[in-house]
């Protein structure tokens, strides 16, 4: 289905269109998520939020900003680190702040043990130290740019630098997938 | 612009993560639109983004879709459908304050725009008593005219008359006898054509009950030749045709005149020379 076709279906509120998003996108949207909420149960419930959200304020989404993908994972990540700064989860999470985070990674059982994805260890062992760090930090645990550059007195010309050079890995290694 | 510049600036990487500001959004659409290659690029990122996030998790539990559907065959599906009410019903809302905003503003122009109506009307009203004024003025100037105009004519015409005719004048006084002693009258006669005029100098004013009669008195005695208007003076009045005649002399008689004269009463006479 083209992008065009599957965006009048959801206006429509077509119940075949909303069923082949589903199947198309929730692993990937849900993967936004469980890489923000390592807890699998709260994730499914943020997640089951944030796809009846997408359904609902699809009239609001606008072509000319982005695409679809984009704009539901900004709708999951943004619904995630919502949860993350909720006072129900704070009581029942451990690793809420960026030191917790950081320090997960320094104990190299972080991030990369939360990565289920066939290759994408792989995938995340191409980038080097500097742009695994940015991406685990934004990518990952929902960060801002700023945030990372304030936080780490990295200065922000070079935290944008290092993401791109990123995702410009991840790119080529995808294809290898 | 240096296009490549902008793709390495990091710029669209953090518009696909969402990181932008408004404004930097707004101006990377712009350029996208304008440059393929950064359409491209941006395009290429998303790609990446999807595919990669794809094989990174786990899948939601096979349960998961089935709850989705339901909450979203529940909720959203039927509030698509009667969106247009509850929107309508917000919509009346919002526009309850600027309503009095509204209300009071269309007060200040009504008492404004009444003002202004009743100095127009006032205007009006007295505008339109000086033209019926002036309406009303008109017509008696043209009413005055036509009698001048009447006046003119008349004069002219018996202007005319004494001018064109062979008239002899016959004076008639009244200082001869008791009724009224400077009466003066004259009689314009035209043997040749047998026309007679008068035209009266002084003359006192009748009661409503008599006129003036004027008589010729010729051979075969007196005869009425027409009632003379004491008022008309220093005009000619034309009288009844006379052929002969020695003296002319005028009468107060019962309105409408007599057949013979009340010679008790006799105004003015005078002999025809």
């Amino acid at each position: 289905m083209e992008e065009e076709q599957l965006i009048a279906g959801l206006r429509a509120q077509d119940r075949k269109t909303v069923e082949y998003l589903y199947d198309k996108y929730s692993r990937a949207l849900f993967a936004v998520i469980s890489r923000i909420i390592t807890d699998h149960d709260i994730a499914e419930e943020v997640f089951h939020d944030a796809f009846i959200k997408i359904t609902r304020k699809i009239d609001g989404y606008d072509e000319s900003k982005g695409r679809l993908y984009t704009w539901m994972a900004n709708i999951c990540r943004n619904a995630a680190i919502d949860k993350t700064r909720s006072k129900e989860f704070s009581k029942s999470s451990k690793t809420n702040t960026i030191d917790d985070y950081v320090y997960g990674i320094e104990s190299e059982s972080g991030t990369l043990e939360l990565v289920d994805g066939i290759g994408v260890k792989e995938l995340l062992t191409a980038l080097n130290e500097e742009q695994r760090f940015v991406i685990e930090c934004i990518y990952f645990k929902g960060y801002t740019h700023s945030e990372v550059s304030e936080e780490y007195d990295i200065p922000l010309g070079t935290v944008k630098s290092r993401i791109r050079a990123a995702v410009n890995v991840l790119k080529k290694n995808l294809e290898k997938i | 612009m240096d296009i490549q510049a902008y793709i390495s600036s990091g710029k669209l990487e953090l518009f696909v993560l969402g990181e932008l500001s408004v404004r930097e959004q707004e101006e990377v659409m712009k350029l996208a639109e304008q440059y393929p290659e950064i359409r491209k690029e941006l395009d290429q990122i998303e790609e990446a983004m999807f595919a990669f996030d794809n094989l990174s998790g786990k899948a939601p539990s096979t349960s998961l879709k089935a709850q989705v559907m339901n909450t979203w065959e529940k909720e959203v599906k039927p509030a698509a459908s009667n969106q247009a009410i509850p929107s309508k019903a917000e919509g009346k809302v919002v526009p309850l304050q600027p309503w009095k905003a509204y209300a009071a503003a269309a007060s200040i122009v009504a008492v404004v725009a009444s003002v202004f109506a009743i100095y127009y009307a006032t205007r009006y009203y007295d505008v339109d008593q000086r033209l019926m004024a002036m309406v009303q003025e008109r017509a008696v100037l043209a009413e005055e005219l036509d009698n001048y105009k009447v006046n003119y004519e008349q004069t002219d015409a018996q202007l005319e008359t004494l001018l064109t005719g062979n008239f002899e004048r016959v004076p008639m006084k009244g200082d001869g006898f008791e009724m009224q002693k400077d009466a003066q009258v004259d009689v314009w006669w035209d043997k040749g054509a047998e026309s007679v005029f008068i035209s009266v100098n002084t003359l006192n004013e009748l009661d409503e009950n008599s006129d003036y009669q004027l008589w010729a008195i010729g051979d075969d005695g007196p005869v009425g030749i027409g009632l003379v208007n004491a008022r008309q003076k220093f005009s000619l009045q034309q009288m009844q045709a006379v052929a002969a005649a020695g003296a002319f002399a005028i009468t107060i008689e019962p309105k409408g005149g007599s057949e013979s004269p009340t010679l008790e009463k006799l105004v003015v006479l005078g002999p025809v020379a």
